[in-house]
């Protein structure tokens, strides 16, 4: 048996430990949640940029999100002139679609009251009341 | 990780396994033999056999234990068959005795849990302390079961069987025992002893009367160093009850007056065994002392020296070199022919399975189990530890095994049977 093909075979061997070690390590992580960070897509993320109570809060988006000023609501927005259930967010391949849950006051996306979804963009401004949102 | 996947690594670590035996049969010259068949199959059966018990009796288990270990088994095979294919194949023999060991203790603890032990913690005390002082039974006596010294300790018992004769250190299952006992004690006594302490400084001390399981079970493990010679077991005992103390208590008082302790210990036990001061003269001065008691633990430096990145591959060194390789000294002999990439991997593995270890006793609602993990956890721990750190030079060397590793039969029966009873509370916990 020729030495470079030994030396060959036994960084293999290596090679192949460290890839059992590794999957395993991964699944182990998983199990723990400890998962393997993924890179966060632009635009699934909301800063509320104005807000009394809430100023700096962020909200990451995953899959549906409602806001609203109930505690049923999946995030809060404590604004006096939010409704109970006031909009849904919708997370998406690339970025979010919302839609106005018909609140009272209205969501206004970049100046623009909207009643369709509407997608969102990075660097959109959504308005609820006095609450300004920014989508990063 | 899915059921199917636990199966999946069983399958990798078999493959893994067969390839170093290849490797090392390439080295000599050889071929893909019987041995690499024999090797795969005996993994395959004897993992797979555990995974099928763990299936039936115990299917809500964690599916990421088993895959581990395999690898550990199959890297820790493929040095000890390069150093002696004799061994080697009496190693297979003996993994497929423990496997079967897992498995009925898997389907013993299906049919009663393992509430069992805390019913029965004083039978198995008594048992584990009758098998812990076996070895001191005469050597010439007629009877067929015997106490026997080997390498300057006296840690082993001989049953003839008409034929021949079989030899097992029961301390390898006796800390099984003493570790279910002290879990069992723990949880019974677990406020008492967490209420009763006193605050000095930044340390939080017990009373004074709280301290009497610690001084019984330090009084245990110097009599088994002073009856048995046995520095390796007396340490891991001690410093396993400590540990678990503290988990259940979180006193930190304990781990400062245990350290305490043993540095009395070792001192006294410096002082009056010169066994002891042998081993702390070859850990201290390996080099200086190379014609006679430093000689393994520098050719274990050698060793992990000569293996450099990625060693000199499987067959291709000369880890027979060192006393013992294929026993204390495993690690240093994967350090030479796998390297540092090879160690570093066996450590992962390692912390793997602590890691997991862990995490059963975290997510355990009832005490009694969250301590029996944890005790089981930190006994495979500290053996590991204190082994391979041995051989690091970071603590004296005591001689022993490494899990799952090295070879000998007691210890992969008793190992076995430690990760059978975590996967059986893990399912207990999971329902």
């Amino acid at each position: 048996m020729p030495d470079v093909i030994l030396a060959l075979l036994r960084i293999i061997f290596l090679g192949l430990v460290y890839l059992f070690v590794w999957q395993v390590a991964r699944a182990i992580g998983s199990h723990l949640g400890i998962s393997v960070r993924k890179k966060r897509k632009d635009g699934t993320r909301i800063v509320m940029v104005k807000s009394e109570s809430q100023h700096g809060t962020e909200i990451e988006v995953r899959d549906v999100t409602v806001l609203g000023r109930s505690s049923e609501a999946d995030v809060l927005l404590d604004d006096p002139y939010a409704s109970e259930f006031h909009m849904r967010l919708v997370a998406q391949e690339n970025g979010m679609v919302l839609h106005d849950l018909g609140s009272t006051n209205g969501t206004y996306v970049n100046g623009r009251r909207v009643t369709a979804p509407t997608n969102l963009h990075r660097g959109d401004n959504i308005q609820v009341g006095k609450t300004v949102m920014e989508v990063r | 990780m899915t059921r199917s996947a636990s199966g999946a690594t069983i399958l990798a670590a078999s493959v893994l396994a067969a390839f170093g035996v290849t490797l090392v049969n390439f080295a000599k010259g050889g071929n893909v033999d019987a041995q690499t068949a024999l090797t795969f199959l005996v993994f395959a059966i004897a993992f797979g056999s555990v995974q099928l018990a763990v299936q039936t009796w115990a299917p809500r288990a964690t599916p990421l234990l088993i895959g581990p270990i395999a690898a550990l088994t199959a890297i820790g095979f493929i040095e000890v068959y390069r150093l002696d294919p004799v061994l080697g194949s009496l190693q297979r023999w003996w993994l497929l005795i423990a496997a079967g060991f897992a498995v009925l203790t898997l389907m013993l603890l299906a049919k009663s849990s393992t509430e069992i032990f805390r019913r029965y913690r004083n039978i198995t005390l008594l048992v584990s302390m009758v098998l812990l002082l076996m070895p001191t039974l005469p050597t010439g006596w007629a009877f067929p079961l015997r106490g026997l010294e080997l390498n300057g300790s006296r840690i082993w018992i001989v049953l003839d069987v008409g034929f021949t004769s079989l030899q097992f250190q029961p301390a390898e299952i006796a800390k099984l025992g003493l570790v279910i006992y002290m879990a069992a004690y723990l949880a019974d006594h677990q406020r008492a002893l967490r209420e009763a302490h006193r605050q000095i400084g930044p340390f939080r001390f017990p009373e004074p009367r709280q301290l009497v399981p610690l001084l019984v079970t330090w009084g245990l493990s110097i009599v088994i160093l002073i009856s048995q010679r046995d520095l390796g077991a007396s340490i891991l005992l001690f410093a396993g009850f400590v540990l678990l103390l503290y988990a259940a208590t979180g006193t930190t008082g304990y781990l400062a007056l245990g350290g305490l302790l043993t540095a009395v210990a070792a001192v006294a036990s410096y002082l009056a065994f010169d066994h002891v001061q042998r081993r702390v003269t070859a850990w201290l001065a390996p080099f200086e002392n190379y014609q006679d008691e430093g000689y393994q633990i520098a050719q274990g430096i050698f060793a992990l020296g000569t293996g450099s990145l990625t060693g000199s591959g499987p067959g291709l060194g000369r880890p027979d070199l060192i006393p013992n390789a294929a026993t204390d000294f495993i690690f240093a002999a994967v350090g030479e022919e796998l390297g540092f990439a090879g160690t570093v991997s066996v450590l992962a593995l390692y912390t793997l399975v602590i890691a997991v270890g862990l995490g059963i006793s975290f997510r355990s609602r009832d005490t009694f189990r969250k301590l029996l993990a944890a005790g089981l956890t930190f006994v495979f721990a500290v053996q590991t530890f204190l082994i391979i750190g041995g051989i690091l030079r970071i603590v004296p060397l005591t001689g022993i095994p490494l899990p799952f590793m090295s070879y000998g039969g007691s210890a992969l029966v008793g190992n076995m049977m430690l990760i059978a009873i975590l996967l059986r509370i893990s399912h207990e916990e999971s329902a």
